[in-house]
């Protein structure tokens, strides 16, 4: 725990980020998310059970188990395996994580999937490595040149020569 | 004897020059990633699922099955040579085995470590073999309520095995149950949780959740963390055999080894990660210098190796004889034979003979494979470790994404993949494991079908899970674990082995 290094938060804002507490608090909207999407499905008998019996089962469920998630987070004591901290996962990365990563991995395969049928199979895989290269703080521009023009290869070899899959693979000019 | 007459259809089937090679690339494939840390065999097969549609289901299931157990030989090498676990299962291999390579011992213990595997590969293909047709035989007699008290047995099983918190286990394999519901309900026709969305009509692809949770996730998890980058340092192997010291020591944990892992990989959520941790913990308590442990011990390389070795091939037992996946690759390999229109339950063994006894086969054939593959060829596999994250981070993600839109055949899937990417990513965050949540994606329609047919039978009365010997049997059963689950001994014990 390298705490001593950091501002020290608030203790209540401190208890909140625990990652029991976070995912406690996941599952129970996940399951209030659940039962309002099938709030119109029928339930049917116990004899005969209908559409919505399974969903709603499960969702009260996910919900009791979310709650006491959420309980052994907000009560367990300080040094106890059950509060640990989000952001305090290991002292070794701590402080230099990069969580534009996130957005950089999740949009280079939306770019993918927006490119692949218009644009076709090399610019789809162009745009993913572009993107995808922002993601990892280091890589040098040829570098990720490089990636791509091999990748575009290997892929043309695999897919398209390989097991014949249909696609578009330049765009039509 | 029906057995060799069985095994002898298998390696009809086995042998085929196409099977062969098709083994021969699953071990390969499995190999590469066992070597490469960050990405496992759970992914890998999910991307690889949409290859397999143009080839024979026995091809298909034999190469996936490869790509399984050769990731646990890749695995060990990682471990030995730089202390990185390139599967979850060899992570007790780096406690001594990274250890011995240090001292010089590297190519002992990566020998050790194939020859222990092999042995343990062979024993357990036999025990395979031996088990499952009784099994399925009793599987025959299980109407829907067998089959459901049978599926909540192996869920709640899957929990204590797991490492982690038990509640939040159980919460994402409800999660799982709950996203397996995703689709048109095959009883009414009705939609559910659908969205309107027409690609989720027939039900969230099973390959991009687990391509986007094990795939993209791990990638996020990884880049974030930004604890890839550096040079790993290569411990150098000089001689490539057991010293007869070594020898001497290793044979016995390695026969342990293969015992506890073909007993443990049976057990539902149990398999190659639960055997290896196990198998470690008894050698370290027989062992007459328990000190030695750590520090280089042989008993410690040999003893793990064999049993998640063991663990990887008997895990198949009850997915092959009664249609249940133990652990998320036995979901992956039914998803695979749903695919090409195979119903998995025990009536594969009779209908299906040549696939049943093939895969059995391929089983040992690929072992052997294995051997020559990461003995002989171990220079190859050194310099696999020394490609740097950033380029293979690249071509992961980009073998998910396509991977998807095949699988899918629809750019929906990859936006899908990208959704379940960053959820993924969350889990790791907040340490909730994500494979129990695949178990229960699977299970979840078969649950659901099996509890409907049960309540029909009895007319709406759930008393017919007590009433019917072998139901009430696999329910207490389940009872007893809890109760197990509950008692301080075992809990302080299960967090002892699980560190």
């Amino acid at each position: 725990m390298s705490e001593a290094s950091r501002t020290p938060a608030h203790p209540l804002l401190r208890r909140l980020m625990r990652k029991n507490v976070l995912s406690g608090l996941m599952f129970i909207a996940i399951a209030s998310l659940g039962l309002w999407l099938s709030r119109d499905y029928p339930i049917g008998t116990l004899r005969r059970m209908s559409t919505g019996f399974m969903p709603q089962m499960l969702c009260w469920l996910l919900m009791g188990l979310g709650g006491i998630v959420l309980l052994q987070g907000l009560l367990a004591r300080d040094g106890s395996n059950l509060a640990g901290e989000i952001g305090h996962a290991d002292a070794a990365t701590e402080g230099r994580e990069n969580y534009w990563s996130i957005a950089f991995v999740a949009l280079s395969l939306v770019a993918f999937a927006l490119t692949i049928e218009t644009l076709g199979l090399v610019v789809a895989i162009v745009a993913l490595v572009l993107i995808a290269s922002f993601a990892y703080r280091g890589i040098a521009w040829w570098e990720t040149l490089a990636t791509a023009v091999g990748l575009t290869l290997l892929c043309w070899l695999i897919f398209v020569l390989g097991i014949g899959m249909t696609v578009k693979i330049f765009p039509e000019l | 004897m029906e057995l060799l007459s069985n095994l002898a259809t298998g390696f009809g089937v086995a042998l085929t020059p196409q099977n062969l090679m098709f083994a021969l690339a699953g071990c390969m494939i499995g190999t590469l990633i066992g070597v490469l840390p960050g990405i496992g065999p759970i992914a890998t097969i999910a991307m690889l699922l949409p290859l397999t549609f143009h080839l024979e289901p026995v091809s298909g299931l034999i190469m996936l099955s490869g790509i399984f157990y050769g990731a646990q030989y890749g695995g060990s090498t990682a471990a030995i040579l730089v202390n990185l676990p390139g599967e979850t299962s060899s992570v007790v291999t780096c406690l001594d085995g990274h250890q011995m390579a240090r001292q010089g011992r590297a190519g002992s213990a990566l020998a050790t470590a194939a020859l222990a595997s092999f042995f343990a590969g062979c024993v357990a293909t036999g025990v395979l073999a031996a088990a499952a047709p009784p099994l399925a035989r009793l599987g025959q007699s299980f109407g829907a309520p067998e089959y459901f008290s049978l599926m909540v047995l192996g869920l709640v099983a899957a929990v204590v095995l797991a490492h982690g918190s038990v509640v939040k286990a159980i919460a994402m394999i409800v999660l799982g149950l709950l996203l397996g519901l995703v689709g048109t309900d095959g009883n009414t026709g009705a939609q559910r949780f659908t969205f309107g969305i027409p690609m989720l009509g027939d039900g969230l692809d099973f390959a991009v959740l687990a391509i986007g949770v094990f795939g993209v996730g791990e990638i996020i998890a990884n880049l974030v963390r930004r604890e890839v980058e550096g040079d790993a340092e290569i411990a150098p192997i000089t001689r490539l055999w057991p010293t007869a010291e070594d020898f001497r020591l290793a044979w016995p944990a390695a026969l342990r080894g293969t015992a506890l892992g073909s007993v443990l990989g049976v057990l539902p959520g149990g398999g190659a990660t639960l055997s290896s941790f196990a198998a470690y913990v008894v050698e370290k308590r027989l062992s007459s210098h328990p000190e030695r442990f750590g520090k280089g011990a042989i008993e410690g390389v040999a003893g793990p190796e064999a049993a998640n070795n063991a663990g990887a091939q008997t895990s198949f037992i009850p997915m092959l004889t009664l249609g249940l996946p133990g652990n998320a690759v036995m979901a992956l390999m039914i998803g695979a034979m749903m695919i090409h229109g195979i119903q998995p339950g025990p009536q594969i063994m009779t209908e299906r003979p040549g696939l049943f006894w093939g895969m059995i086969a391929s089983m040992w054939i690929g072992n052997l494979m294995l051997v020559i593959i990461n003995l002989p060829m171990i220079g190859l596999w050194v310099q696999l470790l020394k490609v740097p994250y950033r380029f293979l981070y690249l071509s992961v993600l980009l073998f998910c994404a396509i991977g998807c839109y095949t699988v899918s055949n629809s750019t929906m899937g990859v936006l899908l993949a990208a959704l379940f990417g960053v959820l993924g990513f969350v889990f790791i965050r907040l340490d909730c494991e994500p494979a129990p949540m695949i178990l229960g994606f699977v299970l979840g329609p078969l649950m659901e079908d099996n509890l409907r047919r049960a309540m029909r039978i009895s007319s709406g009365d759930p008393m017919i899970f007590v009433e019917r010997p072998i139901s009430l049997f696999l329910l207490t059963m389940t009872a007893l674990l809890f109760l197990i689950m509950v008692l301080p001994s075992f809990r302080s014990t299960r967090e002892e082995a699980f560190q």
